[in-house]
C-alpha cells in the first residue's frame, strides 16, 4: 500500500537555501544610517576643528584644523549656556522621575485592567500631541495677561480681598519657563518605561515579599525597584540625553535668560552664519552629557558596593 | 490506506494554528502588497520628480496652495486668480519671503495668492537664501537695503526690467537711486522706517528722550524686562548712537567698547530679544523695547482693540541719532512667477494701494503724495516724521565690521542668559 | 522542628492608615498629573475659539477663525507637506526597519550588538546634532538634497526607521519560530514564506511601527528645521517660524484639526490592533515604543 501525499508527480522540488550574510536584511538598514546619520555626526566633529568662511553660512574651511572653536566653547559665554543647560536637565530629569514615579506605580500596580487601558488611553493623548504645539500652549498658559495670571490676581477668587499674586507672573522669558515646559514635555516619555518596568516585576515576587512581612514600602525599595531598575534606567536616559539637546522649548519660551545650549547651536548655525562653531557646541554638548552619565554611573557603582558591603547576609540556622 | 484528497496536515500547537488561521489567503495579501508597493513607487516618484524639478517642490505644494485658495479668493473679493495656464496669462501667486506683519492681508488677497514665509533679521533671510543655493522656492524677498550688495554679490537677486513697472514714476525721487542700489537696478522701496523705543509708563516713570536714558531705564527700573532688536547692527546701534559714534563704524577701537559695554554691562539687563514686541505689546512681557516704528504704532492699535490703556505705553523715535532702513521688494534670481512679481510690484506702488498696505503696516511707503492720501490714519505722527526727525535718521551700512557686529551679538546673548 | 521565623503580626493601626491613605494618594497624585498634562492642551484649543488677532490675549468668544484658517494658504501648504513627508518617510521606515528586525530577531550573530547599538545610539542622540550634521552634510552634497521634500524625508526616516526596528524586532523575538521553519520544510521559497507566514505574523508591529513612524515625521521640528528647504515647511515648523511674530487663532485651529486627526489615527490603528488579539496594555507598551 503507498502513502500517497500531495498530489505532485515527480521528485520534490529544492529546498532553497540562501547563502546569504547573516545580516542581508539589515543591508539596507545599515547602509541608510551610515549616510544619513553616521556621516553627519562624524561631520559635525570634523567641522568643529574648522573655521567659519567669512560671509558664506554653512560651510566650514578646513584647511587649517584649530582647536580654536573649543577655546571659545570653554573661555567664552558658551560655558555659561552648557553648565545652565545640564543644570536644567538634570533637574528636570530628576523632576520627571520623582514626578512619574507615582503614577508609574499606580497605573502598574493598583489599577485594574480595564481602568488601566483607560488611564493609558489618556496619557497617550499628551504624548501623541505636538511637541511644538504643546510648547506654545505653554506660552498661552504662562502669558502676563493670561487667564492663569489673571485668576491669581482675582480677588475673587480668594478669601478676604487678598490675591495670590500683586502684579501679572512675569514667567514666561525665563529659565523657571523652561525649566517647567521641559519637565512637562518630557513627562510622558518617563511615565511610560518606568510602568513598563514596573509591570515587568512579576506579582509573585512581591507577594512573596509581603508573605515575609516586608510593609509596602520596604517591599518597594528592597524588591520592586532593584528588579525595575534596569527599565527605570533606559527611561532616566531616555529623557535626559533628548532633554540636553533641546533646542524648540528654550527657543519659545526662554527668551535670553532661558537659553539653552540646543537653541545657542542653531543660533550659530541660523544666525551667526557659523556652522565651525556651532559643531563645536554640539560636540561639547554630547561631551557634557556623557561626562554627567558617566558620574551619575560612577556614583551609582560606588553606593552598589558600599551597600553590598554593608548587608550582612545571615543564614537562618536550622 | 491510500489518501485521495490533496490536503497536507500539520501538526502544530493550538495557538499558532489559530494565527495561521487569520492568515490572508494568498491572492489578497498579494494583491495588498502590490497596492502598497504602487503606492510607493509612486510616491517615490513624485518626490523624485519635485526633487529634480529644481523648486518643484516649492511650486508644486503652491499650485495645491492655489487651488485650495481660489476657494478663499473667490469668496472675499473680486479678482479671481487664473490657475489655468492655457490663459496665457500668468498665475497671480507669488512665494514672497518677508518680515511679519508687513502687509494688509486682505489687500494682498485681492491681489492674487501671496504665501508669506517671514524671517526676523536680513542675516536669517540671508542665511537661509544662500544656502539654499539659487532653489529656496522664493519669488520675491524684502530685504533691507544695506544688505542688497551683498545678496546680488552671491548672484540671487534679479534685475529688474523697470518697463513693467509703469508706477515706480509714483515713488518720491528721494527713495529711489539709494546708494546700495543705484538706478534700482534690483530693489524697488517698499517703505522706509526708523528704530525707536516704547515702554510701559507704570513701570518706567523717568521720560526717555535719548539712547542714553534708554539704556540707564534698562540697567534700571525696566532692567530684566527689556527686549532689544533681534538683529546685530540694531543691538550694537544702540551704544553707538548713545555715545555720539557713527554706527558704520570700522574701527576696532569702536567696536572693543562696544562689546565690552554691551557684554559686560549690559546684557543681564536683558528679557529678550525680539524684533516684534509691538505686535505682541498686548501681551505686557516687556516693560521697554527697542523696536521699529511701524510695529510700535501696530501694537498701540493692537492695544486700543483689546480695550486696553494707549496711554499706559509711550512711543519715542531714537534720539540724538538712529536708524534710518529701507526695506526693497526683490525678485529673485531663481523666481518661478516674475510677471505675477512684476504685476504685484506695480500693484502695490498704485497709490491707493500704497495708502491701504501704509494704514495697516504704518512705515512711510515713499509714494509721492502718500501723506496726504493717508489722511486720517491713526497715529499719524508714527509714520510721517517731522524734518527734525527726519534729520537724527541715518542709513545703515554692511561693511568690514558686519561679521564682528554678528559676533558681539552672539556673545551678548551668551551672556545675557548667564 | 520549631519555627524559627516569627508570623507577621497583624497590621499595625497606623500601617492601617498608611495604607488608607497611600490608597488615596496614588490615585489623587495620578489625577492631578494627568490633569496638569491636559491644561495647555486644552488652553491653545480654547484660543482658537478667540476673537482677537492673537492667541495671546482673550477678548472674546468667536469663530470666525475656523473659517479663516482656510484661506491661509501658507499654513495649508504646509499641513499638505507634513502629511506627504509623513506618509513617504512611514513606508520608508516601515521597509528598513521591518527588514533590520527580521534580521535582528531571526539572524543574530556577532553583527546583532554591533547593530543594536547603532540603533540605539540613533534612537538617543540629541536632535540637535542629527541636525545640524544633516546640514552640513546636505549642503556638501548639494542637489536633490538641498530641494523639495527629499531632505526632510529622508531626515525622517532616521529615527522612525530605528523605532521600527526594535518593534518588529520583538515581535519577531515573541513569534514561533518554528512557523517558518515549517514553511521551509514545505518548500516555501524565502519569499513567499515571508509574504505568506512572517508579515501576516507581524503585522501587528508593522501598524504599530507604522503608526509611530507616522506620528514622529510629524512631530518632528528641529531636524527638520535644519534641513528644510526654505521655501518648504511642515505644519509645526511653519508655526515655530512664527514664533516671531503674531501667532493668529487660526493657527490655534488648525493646530487643533492637527492634533485630533493624530489621534483618530492612532485609535484606528490601536482598534486594528485590538481586532488581532492584542491586549490593551500590549498596544500601549508597542505604541509608546518600549
Amino acid at each position: 500500500m503507498t502513502a500517497t501525499i500531495g498530489a505532485t508527480a515527480g521528485p520534490p522540488p529544492q529546498k532553497f537555501r540562501l547563502r546569504a550574510p547573516k545580516f542581508a536584511l539589515a543591508i539596507p538598514s545599515i547602509i541608510w544610517y551610515v549616510f544619513l546619520f553616521v556621516v553627519p555626526v562624524v561631520l559635525v566633529l570634523v567641522n568643529s576643528f574648522g573655521t567659519k568662511v567669512a560671509g558664506t553660512p554653512g560651510k566650514v574651511d578646513l584647511s587649517s584644523p584649530t582647536l580654536e572653536r573649543y577655546r571659545e566653547v570653554i573661555d567664552g559665554s558658551f560655558r555659561t549656556v552648557l553648565k545652565q543647560t545640564m543644570e536644567t536637565s538634570i533637574l528636570g530629569t530628576v523632576l520627571c522621575l520623582v514626578i512619574s514615579l507615582p503614577v508609574a506605580y499606580f497605573l502598574a500596580f493598583k489599577v485594574g485592567p480595564k481602568a488601566k487601558v483607560a488611564v493609558l488611553a489618556l496619557l497617550m493623548v499628551p504624548f501623541f500631541t505636538n511637541y511644538l504645539l504643546r510648547t506654545l500652549a505653554w506660552k498661552i498658559v504662562l502669558q502676563p495677561k493670561g487667564f492663569v495670571s489673571n485668576f491669581l490676581q482675582d480677588s475673587h477668587w480668594f478669601t478676604l480681598g487678598q490675591t495670590l499674586r500683586d502684579g501679572p507672573i512675569q514667567v514666561l522669558d525665563s529659565r523657571t519657563a523652561v525649566q517647567l515646559a521641559i519637565v512637562y514635555n518630557y513627562l510622558p516619555l518617563m511615565i511610560f518605561p518606568l510602568w513598563v518596568a514596573l509591570d515587568r516585576v512579576e506579582l509573585h515576587l512581591r507577594e512573596a515579599s509581603k508573605d515575609l512581612g516586608a510593609g509596602r514600602i520596604r517591599t518597594f525599595l528592597q524588591v520592586t525597584m532593584p528588579l525595575a531598575m534596569p527599565g527605570i534606567v533606559a527611561g532616566l536616559v531616555l529623557v535626559f540625553v533628548p532633554l540636553s539637546g533641546d533646542y524648540v522649548t528654550a527657543k519659545l519660551l526662554g527668551g535670553v535668560k532661558g537659553n539653552m545650549i540646543g537653541a545657542a547651536v542653531a543660533e550659530q548655525y541660523f544666525n551667526a552664519q557659523n556652522a565651525a562653531s556651532g559643531s563645536a557646541i554640539a560636540v561639547s554638548l554630547i561631551i557634557s552629557i556623557l561626562l554627567v552619565l558617566a558620574v551619575v554611573a560612577g556614583v551609582a557603582w560606588f553606593a552598589k558596593r558600599l551597600l553590598a558591603i554593608n548587608r550582612n547576609v545571615k543564614v537562618p540556622a536550622r | 490506506m491510500t489518501r485521495r484528497d490533496n490536503t497536507t496536515r500539520i501538526l502544530i500547537s493550538e495557538e499558532a494554528a489559530q494565527r495561521l488561521a487569520r492568515v490572508v489567503s494568498r491572492r489578497t495579501f498579494l494583491a495588498m502588497t502590490g497596492g502598497v508597493a504602487a503606492a510607493a513607487a509612486l510616491a517615490a516618484c513624485g518626490s523624485d520628480e519635485e526633487s529634480s524639478g529644481s523648486s518643484e517642490g516649492g511650486s508644486d505644494t503652491s499650485a495645491g496652495g492655489s487651488d485650495t485658495s481660489d476657494g478663499g479668493s473667490d469668496t472675499s473679493s473680486g479678482e479671481s486668480t487664473d490657475t489655468s495656464s492655457a490663459g496665457g496669462d500668468f498665475d497671480k501667486t507669488i512665494n514672497m519671503f518677508t518680515w511679519a506683519e508687513y502687509d494688509d492681508l486682505d489687500l494682498l488677497k485681492s491681489w492674487g495668492d501671496i504665501k508669506l514665509t517671514i524671517f526676523n533679521s536680513n542675516e536669517e533671510a540671508i542665511q537661509k537664501l544662500v544656502q539654499g543655493g539659487g532653489s529656496s522656492g522664493f519669488d520675491m524677498v524684502v530685504p533691507t537695503g544695506a544688505y542688497i550688495p551683498q545678496l546680488v554679490a552671491a548672484g540671487l537677486l534679479k534685475e529688474l526690467d523697470k518697463t513693467k513697472i509703469p508706477n515706480f514714476a509714483n515713488l518720491e525721487v528721494a527713495y529711489t537711486n539709494q546708494s546700495w542700489d543705484p538706478d534700482n537696478k534690483y530693489s524697488v522701496c517698499k517703505n522706509w522706517g526708523s528704530t525707536g523705543w516704547i515702554y510701559d509708563t507704570s513701570v518706567v516713570t523717568t521720560e526717555i528722550k535719548t539712547w542714553a536714558d534708554f539704556i540707564a531705564a534698562a540697567q534700571g527700573e525696566a532692567s530684566g524686562m527689556t527686549s532689544i532688536l533681534d538683529t546685530p547692527p540694531s543691538l550694537c546701534g544702540m551704544y553707538f548712537w548713545a555715545n555720539g559714534i557713527d554706527w558704520t563704524t570700522e574701527e576696532v577701537a569702536d567696536l572693543d567698547a562696544c562689546e565690552d559695554f554691551l557684554v559686560n554691562d549690559f546684557a543681564s539687563h536683558i528679557k529678550a530679544f525680539d524684533s516684534y514686541p509691538g505686535i505682541n505689546l498686548t501681551s505686557g512681557s516687556y516693560a521697554l523695547s527697542m523696536v521699529w516704528n511701524g510695529d510700535a504704532r501696530q501694537g498701540l492699535i493692537g492695544i486700543e482693540e483689546s480695550g486696553g490703556d494707549v496711554a499706559q505705553y509711550k512711543w519715542g523715535l531714537g534720539a540724538p541719532e538712529t536708524e534710518l532702513w529701507m526695506d526693497n521688494w526683490c525678485i529673485l534670481e531663481e523666481a518661478k512667477n516674475v510677471d505675477a512679481a512684476y504685476d504685484f510690484i506695480n500693484f502695490i506702488l498704485d497709490p491707493a494701494n500704497s495708502v491701504t498696505d501704509l494704514q495697516f503696516h504704518g512705515y512711510n511707503t515713499g509714494i509721492n503724495g502718500v501723506e496726504e492720501l493717508a489722511g486720517d490714519v491713526s497715529f499719524k505722527d508714527m509714520i510721517f516724521f517731522t524734518p527734525d526727525e527726519v534729520a537724527r535718521l541715518r542709513s545703515g551700512a554692511v561693511n568690514t565690521a558686519q561679521d564682528r557686529l554678528v559676533e558681539i551679538y552672539s556673545n551678548v546673548k551668551a551672556k545675557a542668559g548667564g | 522542628m520549631t519555627a524559627t521565623n516569627a508570623i507577621p503580626s497583624k497590621p499595625s493601626a497606623l500601617r492601617k492608615v498608611g495604607g488608607k491613605l497611600a490608597g488615596l494618594v496614588l490615585p489623587g497624585w495620578s489625577a492631578l498629573v494627568i490633569m496638569f498634562l491636559f491644561t495647555p492642551i486644552f488652553f491653545l484649543v480654547a484660543m482658537s475659539f478667540n476673537d482677537f488677532k492673537t492667541i495671546f490675549v482673550w477678548t472674546k468668544f468667536s469663530t470666525h477663525w475656523w473659517g479663516d484658517m482656510w484661506d491661509n494658504t501658507t499654513m495649508i501648504d504646509a499641513l499638505i507637506t507634513s502629511i506627504e513627508v509623513a506618509v513617504i518617510s512611514t513606508i520608508i521606515a516601515l521597509i528598513l526597519g521591518t527588514l533590520a528586525g527580521l534580521a535582528l530577531a531571526r539572524k543574530p550573530g556577532r553583527w546583532t550588538t554591533g547593530f543594536v547599538a547603532l540603533v540605539l545610539l540613533i534612537l538617543v542622540t540629541p536632535e540637535i546634532v542629527d541636525g545640524a550634521g544633516q546640514l552640513s552634510w546636505f549642503v556638501k552634497l548639494e542637489g536633490p538634497f538641498r530641494e523639495g521634500l527629499t531632505p526632510i524625508v529622508l531626515v525622517h526616516t532616521v529615527f522612525s526607521s530605528a523605532v521600527v526596528t526594535l518593534i518588529v524586532r520583538a515581535r519577531v523575538a515573541g513569534l514561533d519560530a518554528r512557523l517558518e521553519e515549517a514553511a521551509a520544510d514545505l518548500f516555501a521559497t524565502p519569499i513567499r514564506g515571508f509574504f505568506q507566514i512572517t508579515l501576516p505574523l507581524v503585522m501587528p508591529a508593522v501598524l504599530s511601527g507604522g503608526m509611530l513612524a507616522f506620528t514622529l515625521s510629524l512631530d518632528n521640528v528641529v531636524a527638520t528645521s535644519f534641513v528644510s528647504p526654505a521655501g518648504t515647511t511642515t505644519f509645526p515648523n511653519y508655526v515655530f517660524g512664527l514664533s516671531g511674530g503674531v501667532i493668529r487663532p487660526e493657527v490655534a485651529a488648525m493646530s487643533t484639526v492637527f492634533i485630533v486627526g493624530t489621534l483618530i489615527a492612532i485609535v484606528a490603528v490601536a482598534m486594528v490592533l485590538r481586532r488581532g488579539g492584542q491586549s490593551g496594555t500590549e498596544i500601549a507598551t508597542t505604541f509608546t515604543g518600549n
